[in-house]
């Protein structure tokens, strides 16, 4: 029979985590409602931009613009690849950030040549992930001065980023650039994706459904294309970072969620057993006695 | 022809305006435009600025930071990074926003800073602009 005072402790202890994820389960559904709100009130303008852009490209006339150049003329095992990781800040949430890093590690087990990978890390966790895994030789390196939180994503944050990336894309210190996130497709199903930022490819716009080009007449472009695109891409960009950033933080926070739940939920499951386990011990103590009073009491007798 | 087209303003937190106007004037990089029902297609792209466009007769104001525009004869979309009625806009904060941008010009900074902070600055200016003129 276990010690009645051990599992008196247990309990307490368990009681004592079981506050603290509760408190945690509570915090983070509310800040998961924000993340939402803040979810669905760029959907419109991230689903337009997109819609936009699309039938912005299509009426443009095919200019040799920088952002669509895939410098073909570089090799594949030569090409440097940087890519944007959204990660948490912090743990405790499931399996959201081991799912993310999985999902990156594959990406670059993929590459080519890892040397020539770079990684721009948004988060606590996968930055000291990948920082630790840099110090050992042929893993890829991590931009140490890349330094932004994913919690309550701004637009101004995004633009940052973006035009830190598509800065370093023009000097030809990366040739292409992804961006790695975790997609909510429902509020039970998350999945890690990648999207390639740059160079935009002309496929991706222009065509039909039918996959017939479109024949469209061409707009006018003030002052010029080139001057228009070299404003446009770049706020494609942010739009679109700043989009799979409030996806990544929203789907956080829902796993947080979910894994607080659960860890309560087991929590009161422990206390549960446990208590049964100590009445039963207690019960056990005093029949022990009992039966010792007893015993003595008839020994008197005799 | 018709008399409206079909104007949509988004800003990246929410949809700032969907309707049909009568006319619609953007400050674009190299001045105001005014746009009419039936214009040619274009496409160009928006500074911080104002922005006015008239439904039934009556103009209406806005703030706009950065964004682009696509007009087509019948529609226009104007993607922008946020978009403001004069009575929306915050003067403490304009106004605190802007000493901030005002100090920070002064310091010695790289020169992607200093693009950054001439970009909040021109913001803060802007909006304590357009409240002043049509909000009193």
């Amino acid at each position: 029979m276990p010690n009645m005072r051990e599992i008196r402790e247990r309990i307490a202890s368990i009681q004592q985590i079981l506050k603290i994820t509760n408190a945690m389960y509570l915090m983070s559904s509310s800040k998961l409602k924000k993340a939402r709100k803040a979810l669905d009130s760029t959907e419109p303008y991230f689903y337009k931009l997109q819609e936009t852009i699309e039938s912005v490209l299509e009426h443009t006339p095919h200019t040799r613009q920088l952002y669509f150049d895939r410098r073909s003329d570089i090799p594949e095992e030569k090409r440097k690849k940087g890519y944007i990781v959204i990660t948490a800040d912090k743990g405790l949430c499931g399996s959201y950030n081991h799912n993310i890093l999985k999902h990156t590690e594959q990406t670059l087990a993929a590459a080519p040549d890892i040397d020539n990978c770079h990684l721009f890390v948004m988060g606590q966790v996968g930055r000291m992930y990948f920082q630790r895994k840099a110090r050992n030789s042929g893993a890829a390196s991590v931009d140490s001065e890349f330094l932004y939180t994913t919690q309550n994503p701004t637009i101004y944050r995004a633009k940052e980023i973006a035009e830190l990336v598509i800065d370093k894309f023009e000097k030809h210190e990366l040739d292409e650039v992804y961006l790695l996130y975790t997609d909510m497709i429902n509020s039970n199903l998350q999945e890690p994706r990648t999207l390639r930022l740059l160079p935009f490819e002309r496929r991706h716009f222009g065509k039909a459904p039918d996959g017939t080009m479109k024949k469209l007449p061409k707009a006018s472009f003030v002052p010029s294309p080139e001057k228009v695109m070299d404003y446009l891409i770049p706020n494609y960009a942010k739009g679109i970072i700043y989009g799979a950033m409030v996806e990544a933080f929203c789907c956080e926070q829902q796993s947080r969620m979910t894994a607080m739940d659960a860890a309560t939920n087991s929590a009161k499951d422990m206390i549960k057993d446990l208590s049964l386990l100590y009445n039963r011990a207690r019960q056990a103590a005093i029949t022990q006695e009992i039966t010792e009073v007893c015993g003595g009491a008839a020994s008197l007798e005799e | 022809m018709a008399k409206t087209l079909h104007l949509e303003i988004i800003a990246t937190d929410r949809v700032f305006f969907k309707g049909d106007v009568e006319h619609l004037v953007i400050t674009a990089i190299d001045g105001l435009l005014g746009i009419l029902p039936g214009h040619e297609p274009l496409v160009t792209s928006l500074p911080t600025g104002e922005l006015k466009y008239m439904v039934d007769g009556e103009w209406h104001y806005a703030a706009i930071s950065e964004g682009f525009i696509q007009v087509m004869p019948d529609k226009a979309v104007i993607l922008a990074d946020s978009c403001e009625l004069p009575e929306e806009i915050d003067i403490k904060r304009a106004e605190e926003a802007r000493e901030r941008a005002e100090e920070m010009m002064r310091q010695k900074q790289s020169i992607r800073e200093y693009y950054e902070t001439q970009a909040a600055l021109n913001r803060a200016m802007n909006r304590l602009k357009i409240s002043q003129k049509h909000f009193k």
